[in-house]
């Protein structure tokens, strides 16, 4: 008979989030197919941009073109990350275990956004050689990793809470898009404005950037927390 | 844990999809120690009240008690000693045999989880394969390492819905022996209870030592075997089971 000693909840955590990272760098399943849907909507954004007879101010379409290919990508990405915790009832055998269910929704979270940043850190580089190669960089550029931060954790948070909501329905792609964006638009609308004015070099220190940033902190800690305590209705559901 | 001499007390327990009344104030008791069939027609209820009765799903109203633990008040406190063996393996099919025991292992807080698991593969006897993807099992493989995963921290009721579904003769033969080997074992040391649903009405009946009938989400029948006429029994199950449908 083998004995068992108290798993605390970060163990929890720690065993969940090893798991899925292991899985994930086995497989290379996200991050593949968010790399290459990356490159491919990068891509047609360039054809799109290159139609396009009167004169474009690029710089000040940047931050929205940017965090436009970071939503499509993650939505491709959340659906996987739930597509095989349903397949032959992995997640059942998780909610078997003793632990507060809360622990799966932060675990996933981090994968998610761990996984999201690797896909950021190969797709800024392609997006300032596809939009960006010919304009002079503001000194204040650095700061536009501070809305990438907060806008990456608050789309994983809100992300992972709507995959495993969907992740029972059909058509649940279309399903977890419909219920995404309108819930993230605020986070959005916030992380476009603080990352424009980041990359124009705009008075930075004054009302909008700051603004945006604190609407999109606040933005994450209420809905991070909102998923967290609902996790566990969710999941049971 | 709660010390108890029922594994399960089931008491008016209902559970209603919108309209439809899955499970029907049913109403049960099982001894330690027992082995309990259930049976019934598609939609009987059966996998709802085995979902229940392991904490994946909430009762709509009534009580049940699992191993002492109030189902609605201490699901958690619970889930540590219920192991669950399904047809679908609940295991992750791009780690490796030894990685899914020891996710499990470990989640439970098993003591030495590299020893545990290693025995538990020799146990399903797949210690020649424990690095491999599970992806790349046969069925009747896949179904022996959730038997393992099921067990790995040692829990002190299993609950088995519809495992012989989909496996080949010869799996099912090494699944009845895996069965035996366990009950065998484990009734030395204590009292280890098991409830399963099947369609294989011989194969229940010959493990079990009680006997359920769900139809329409009621029970129609629950009694121990030995007081049961086993022809009695099988004119009861062709009327209830052999419609097909609830």
């Amino acid at each position: 008979m083998s004995t068992k000693k108290r798993v605390s909840t970060f163990e929890h955590y720690k065993i969940l989030l090893g798991k899925d990272l292991r899985r994930e760098f086995r497989t290379r399943e996200m991050l593949s197919t968010m790399g290459i849907y990356t490159l491919l909507v990068l891509v047609i954004f360039g054809i799109a941009l290159m139609q396009t007879s009167a004169k474009i101010d690029i710089v000040q379409m940047s931050g929205g073109l940017f965090w436009a290919l970071i939503v499509f990508t993650s939505l491709l990405g959340l659906n996987r990350s739930f597509a095989y915790e349903k397949e032959d009832g992995a997640l059942e055998g998780v909610l078997l275990v003793p632990l507060d269910r809360s622990v799966i929704f932060l675990s996933k979270l981090t994968a998610n956004f761990l996984l999201l940043i690797i896909v950021e850190a190969i797709a800024i580089p392609l997006f300032f050689l596809f939009f960006l190669s010919g304009v002079e960089m503001q000194p204040s550029l650095p700061l536009a990793l501070a809305p990438l931060l907060v806008g990456t954790i608050g789309i994983a948070g809100v992300g992972t809470l709507l995959a495993t909501i969907t992740i029972n329905t059909r058509g649940k792609d279309m399903l977890l898009a419909l219920l995404f964006i309108p819930l993230v638009f605020p986070l959005l609308y916030a992380c476009v404005s603080a990352t424009t004015l980041a990359i124009t070099g705009g008075d930075m220190l004054t009302g909008a950037y700051t603004a945006g940033l604190t609407l999109a902190i606040g933005y994450d800690v209420v809905m991070i927390l909102v998923s967290w305590l609902l996790y566990d209705f969710v999941v049971s559901a | 844990m709660m010390t108890t001499a029922s594994a399960i007390t089931v008491q008016k327990m209902s559970k209603v999809f919108g309209q439809r009344k899955a499970l029907d104030k049913v109403s049960f008791e099982l001894p330690q120690g027992a082995f309990l069939s259930i049976f019934g027609p598609n939609g009987a209820g059966k996998t709802t009240l085995l979902r229940i009765l392991s904490t994946l799903m909430r009762p709509s109203s009534g009580s049940a008690e699992v191993l002492g633990f109030d189902l609605k008040e201490k699901p958690g406190g619970l889930r540590n000693h219920i192991g669950f063996i399904s047809h679908k393996p609940l295991l992750y099919l791009d780690l490796s045999a030894e990685e899914n025991l020891l996710f499990a292992a470990r989640l439970y807080g098993v003591e030495e989880p590299e020893q545990r698991v290693s025995e538990l593969l020799a146990v399903v006897e797949l210690t020649a394969r424990r690095h491999d993807s599970v992806r790349t099992f046969s069925r009747g493989m896949t179904q022996r390492l959730s038997i393992a995963r099921a067990l790995v921290h040692d829990p002190q009721l299993v609950f088995l819905d519809e495992p012989y579904s989909g496996l080949d003769p010869h799996a099912v033969h090494i699944f009845d022996e895996l069965l035996q080997k366990i009950r065998e074992q484990e009734s030395l040391e204590r009292q280890r209870s098991f409830c399963m649903v099947s369609h294989d009405m011989d194969k229940g009946l010959d493990l079990a030592t009680h006997l359920l009938i769900l139809e329409k989400g009621k029970v129609v029948l629950f009694d121990q075997k030995d007081e049961i006429d086993r022809s009695d029994f099988v004119r009861h199950y062709h009327r209830s089971v052999g419609m097909g449908v609830a």
